[in-house]
C-alpha cells in the first residue's frame, strides 16, 4: 500500500456528514419560506418607466432616491441616448411583485420631478413587461437538467462498471444536488437576486462538483485494480479518498481563492453585482470539495453495503466489491 | 506493466513554449498579416471581444405592430420568439426581450458599444422588424410597384410554414455554373401542394415567383414536376446571403410587421467599473494560481502555468474571433464563468497530474518512469472529468441554442415538446465551456506532457527534487 499524507476514517464519520449535509438541505430549502426567493425581472416581469432629462444625473443617487419614494423597493436604473433625437433618458425597472399602482407611479415620478428640477425630467413611457424567460423556459431547463443527470449516471455507470456503476453515478448526482442546494440557499440567505449570476454559478458547481467525484471515482476504480478483494468496500473507498485528499485540498484553494480574490476585488470598486457571483460560487466551491469527499463516496458505500445485505461498514462481504 | 521509454527531443519545450507565447500575445494585442502573399488579413485582440449588455452597455429598442394592428397575446409571443431567434442568428448571444401585453409592446435589448465598427445596431434593427415572409406564387404578374396582382397575388402556393428546413447550399446548374442557392425541404403537406402546383403548372408552361415579403426574388420556369418535397431558391446568392434567407426561412415570418417606437443606448446593468473590476481580478487571481502551482509542484507547476496562459489564450481567442472560421461570439458573466470553470478543470488536470508524479517518485521510480506513469494514471481521472464537461456543455448549447444547429438537431428527441426557446446567455457558458475543455485536453495535458518529458532530458532538471520527490 502506498503511503498516504491523510487517515481520515470517511466510511465510519457518515453518519455524521449525512446528518450535517440533511439539516443544511433542509435549511436551504425552508429559508425559501422564511426569506422568499428574489426573482430577477427577467424571470418575474414588472415595470419599466423610462424619463427624459438633460445635464447631468448621477445614477446611483438617482435610483437611491426613486427608491426612497418608492419606501425602499428595489429598483434598479441605467441611463442612455436616444438614436433619433439624441437626448438622454434615464430607466427605472421595478419588480411586479413590488406592487406599483398608478398611484404610487404618480408619487414616484412627481417626486423625481421635484427633486431634480434642474433636470428637466419628464415621463416617456411606462411598461409593463411580462417575464421574459417565463415558465416554458424554466421547465426547459429543468428537462436539460433532468437529461444532463441521466446522460452523467449513463456515462459513470458504463465507465466505472467494475466498482458497481449505476449506483456510483446515483451518488454523484445526489452530490451534486447537494451542492446546488446550498448555492441556491446563499443567493436566500443573503437575499440575492435570482438572475443570470445564479444560472452561471449553478452551472459552474454543476460543473465542479460531477468533476471532484470522478476523480475520486478513477482513484477507487484504480485501488481496485490494485487491491481487488484484499480490501473491504469501505477500506478502499476511505483509501482513494484520503489519497486525492492533497489533490482536492490544492484544487481548491486555487479555485477558491481565485473566487475570494474577485469577490475582494469587486467590493473594492463596488461592483456590488459581481459580488452575487463570486461569493455564492466560494460556497458552492467549498460545498463542492465536501460533498464530493465526505458524501458521494461513503453514500455509494452505504447503498452498495444495503444492496448486499450487510449493515455494517466493517463487514462488507468481498463479492460487494465486484458488484 | 511496460513502459515505454520514448524520449522526447530536447528542444522541442522551447519550440511549444514560444508558439503558446507568441500565441498568446497574438490573441491579446491582434495583428494585421499576409494571407498567402495578397490578403491582409486583421487578427482582432481582446480590445475586440464584444461584450454582453450586463458588462458593455447595448441598444434598447421598443417594437409595436403597425398602428391600427390590434395583436393578440399569441401574436406578440411568436413576435417575440422570432426575434430572439433572428437575434440568434445575427450571432447576438446576449439579449433581453420582453412582452407588454397591454399595451403591445415588445422591448428588446443586446449589446453595443459606441463605435463599434462591425456591427450596425440600425442594420440590426431593421433586419429584426422584417416580416420575412415566404410565398411560392402561381405565375410572376406584377402592378407598377412590382407587386403581385392578378393570379399571382390570388393564388399562393407554398409558404413560410409549409417549409420543415432551409439551407444553403452550393451546387451546380446547366445554365449558369456554380452558384449559391437556398435548398427547401418541404413539410408533407407543402410537398403535397408543391406537387400538385408544379403538376399543373408544368403543363400550361407557367412559371412560379418566389417572394420574400414583398420582394420577387426568382420567378423560374416549372420545367419538371416536383413530388419529393424539395426546392431550391436560386437567384444571385452569394454564401451570405444564402445563408441569411435560409436564417430567415428558418426562424419563421413575424406574424405583423413590426414598427420601432423607440430606439435608445442603454448602460451596462452592471455598472461602469465592471469590466475593470473582472480584468484586474483576472490577473491577480492569476499570478496567485501561478505562484501556488510553481511554488507547490515545482517544476510541473512551472509547466502548469504555460499551458494555462495557452488555454486562456485560446478560449479568448475563440470569443473574440481570432480564427476565421468562427465569428466572433458575445462574452457574458455566464460566459466568464464557463471560462472560470475551465480554467479550474486546467488547474486540476495539473495538479492530479503533479500529484501523481509526485506520488511515483516516492514509491521509487526514476524521473523518466514517474513521469511515464504519472500522466498515464492521472490520463483517466483528467478524461473522465472533462468528458463528462463536454457532455454537459453540449446539453446546454443543444437546448437553449438555435433550433438548427448541430447540437439542437442532435437533442431534438429531448426537447421536442418545448418550442425553440433559446436563451443566449446559457447557450455563451456552453460554448466557452466546451472551447476551454477542448483546450485544456490540447494544453494542459497534450502540451505540457511535451514540454515537461522534453525538458527532463536536460542535466540540470534531472534532480527528482524539482518534481515534487525526495533529495537524490
Amino acid at each position: 500500500m502506498s503511503e498516504c499524507k491523510f487517515h481520515i476514517d470517511f466510511i465510519k464519520h457518515r453518519k455524521i456528514y449525512f446528518t450535517i449535509s440533511a439539516i443544511l438541505m433542509i435549511f436551504c430549502i425552508v429559508s425559501t419560506f422564511i426569506f422568499g426567493a428574489k426573482l430577477d425581472i427577467q424571470f418575474k416581469g414588472g415595470t419599466l418607466i423610462t424619463y427624459l432629462y438633460e445635464g447631468d444625473i448621477d445614477i446611483s443617487t438617482f435610483q437611491s432616491d426613486a427608491s426612497a419614494a418608492l419606501d425602499g423597493i428595489g429598483v434598479k436604473a441605467t441611463t442612455g441616448t436616444d438614436f433619433n433625437t439624441g437626448k438622454n433618458n434615464i430607466q427605472l425597472s421595478m419588480l411586479s411583485n413590488s406592487g406599483l399602482t398608478a398611484d404610487k407611479q404618480i408619487l414616484l415620478t412627481d417626486t423625481l420631478t421635484e427633486k431634480y428640477a434642474d433636470n428637466d425630467l419628464e415621463l416617456i413611457e411606462s411598461t409593463d413587461v411580462s417575464p421574459s424567460a417565463g415558465k416554458e423556459f424554466f421547465s426547459k431547463c429543468i428537462v436539460a437538467a433532468v437529461f444532463a443527470a441521466i446522460v452523467l449516471i449513463i456515462y459513470i455507470a458504463v465507465r466505472f462498471k467494475n466498482i458497481g456503476g449505476w449506483l456510483a453515478g446515483v451518488c454523484a448526482v445526489v452530490a451534486l444536488l447537494h451542492d446546488i442546494i446550498v448555492v441556491y440557499g446563499t443567493f436566500i440567505v443573503f437575499g440575492m437576486e435570482i438572475d443570470a449570476n445564479f444560472m452561471a454559478v449553478v452551472l459552474t458547481i454543476f460543473g465542479y462538483s460531477i468533476n471532484s467525484t470522478i476523480v475520486i471515482y478513477d482513484r477507487i476504480r484504480e485501488n481496485q485494480k490494485l487491491y481487488g478483494k484484499k480490501l473491504s468496500l469501505g477500506e478502499l473507498t476511505n483509501l482513494s479518498v484520503n489519497q486525492s485528499m492533497t489533490r482536492s485540498i490544492n484544487t481548491n484553494i486555487t479555485t477558491v481563492s481565485a473566487m475570494i480574490v474577485i469577490s475582494i476585488v469587486a467590493m473594492v470598486y463596488g461592483v456590488n453585482s459581481i459580488i452575487s457571483f463570486s461569493f455564492p460560487m466560494t460556497m458552492g466551491l467549498i460545498s463542492g470539495a465536501y460533498s464530493s469527499t465526505c458524501i458521494a463516496g461513503p453514500l455509494w458505500v452505504w447503498l452498495e453495503e444495503k444492496k448486499a445485505g450487510k449493515g455494517k461498514p466493517k463487514a462488507a462481504p468481498e463479492k460487494s466489491a465486484e458488484a | 506493466m511496460v513502459i515505454k521509454v520514448k524520449r522526447v527531443k530536447k528542444p522541442v519545450f522551447f519550440v511549444v513554449f514560444l508558439l503558446i507565447a507568441l500565441f498568446a500575445v497574438s490573441v491579446i494585442f491582434g495583428f494585421s498579416t499576409f494571407y498567402g502573399d495578397i490578403e491582409t488579413v486583421y487578427v482582432k485582440g481582446v480590445d475586440d471581444i464584444r461584450f454582453g449588455i450586463d458588462i458593455k452597455g447595448g441598444v434598447d429598442v421598443t417594437f409595436t405592430p403597425p398602428e391600427g394592428f390590434d395583436a393578440t397575446d399569441e401574436q406578440l409571443d411568436s413576435a417575440k420568439e422570432v426575434i430572439v431567434q433572428r437575434m440568434i442568428n445575427l450571432n447576438i448571444t446576449d439579449y433581453e426581450a420582453y412582452i407588454d401585453y397591454s399595451n403591445d409592446r415588445i422591448i428588446v435589448r443586446f449589446p453595443w458599444k459606441e463605435g463599434e465598427a462591425e456591427f450596425d445596431p440600425e442594420a440590426a434593427v431593421k433586419e429584426l422588424g422584417e416580416t420575412a415572409q415566404l410565398t411560392f406564387r402561381e405565375g410572376y404578374e406584377v402592378d407598377d410597384l412590382n407587386k403581385p396582382t392578378g393570379v399571382t397575388a390570388s393564388n399562393v402556393i407554398l409558404e413560410g410554414k409549409d417549409v420543415s428546413q432551409a439551407y444553403a447550399a452550393y451546387t451546380q446548374s446547366d445554365s449558369s455554373g456554380t452558384e449559391w442557392v437556398v435548398a427547401l425541404n418541404l413539410t408533407d403537406e407543402g410537398a403535397q401542394k408543391f406537387k400538385e402546383a408544379t403538376e399543373k403548372l408544368y403543363a400550361e408552361g407557367g412559371v412560379i415567383s418566389i417572394w420574400m415579403d414583398d420582394t420577387c426574388i426568382s420567378y423560374p420556369r416549372v420545367s419538371a414536376v416536383i413530388s419529393d418535397g424539395k426546392a431550391t431558391i436560386s437567384g444571385n446568392f452569394d454564401a451570405d446571403s444564402s445563408k441569411k434567407l435560409a436564417d430567415q426561412i428558418n426562424s419563421g415570418a413575424l406574424p405583423f410587421k413590426l414598427v420601432t417606437a423607440s430606439f435608445s443606448t442603454i448602460s451596462p446593468s452592471l455598472g461602469m467599473g465592471a469590466l475593470e473590476a473582472m480584468v484586474v481580478a483576472g490577473i491577480i487571481a492569476f499570478v496567485i494560481i501561478a505562484v501556488f502551482m510553481i511554488i507547490t509542484y515545482r517544476l510541473p507547476g512551472f509547466i502548469a502555468v504555460i499551458a494555462l496562459v495557452g488555454q486562456v489564450a485560446g478560449t479568448l481567442a475563440f470569443v473574440s474571433g481570432y480564427f476565421g472560421f468562427n465569428a466572433s461570439g458575445i462574452l457574458t458573466i455566464p460566459g466568464i464563468a464557463g471560462i472560470i470553470l475551465a480554467v479550474g478543470m486546467g488547474v486540476d488536470a495539473n495538479v492530479i497530474t503533479a500529484e501523481r508524479i509526485k506520488e511515483e517518485l516516492n514509491n521509487g521510480k526514476t524521473i523518466d518512469g514517474a513521469l511515464i506513469s504519472g500522466y498515464q494514471r492521472a490520463l483517466s481521472a483528467i478524461m473522465d472529468g472533462n468528458i463528462t464537461m463536454i457532455l454537459v456543455a453540449i446539453i446546454l448549447m443543444g437546448a437553449f441554442g438555435t433550433p438548427d444547429s448541430i447540437f439542437a438537431k442532435a437533442l431534438h428527441f429531448v426537447f421536442f415538446m418545448f418550442g425553440p426557446s433559446t436563451a443566449g446567455t446559457i447557450y455563451s457558458f456552453g460554448f466557452t465551456l466546451l472551447t476551454g475543455t477542448v483546450l485544456n485536453l490540447f494544453f494542459g495535458v497534450f502540451c505540457s506532457r511535451l514540454m515537461i518529458m522534453s525538458l527532463s532530458g536536460f542535466k540540470a532538471f534531472r534532480n527528482p527534487v524539482l518534481y515534487g520527490g525526495a533529495k537524490k
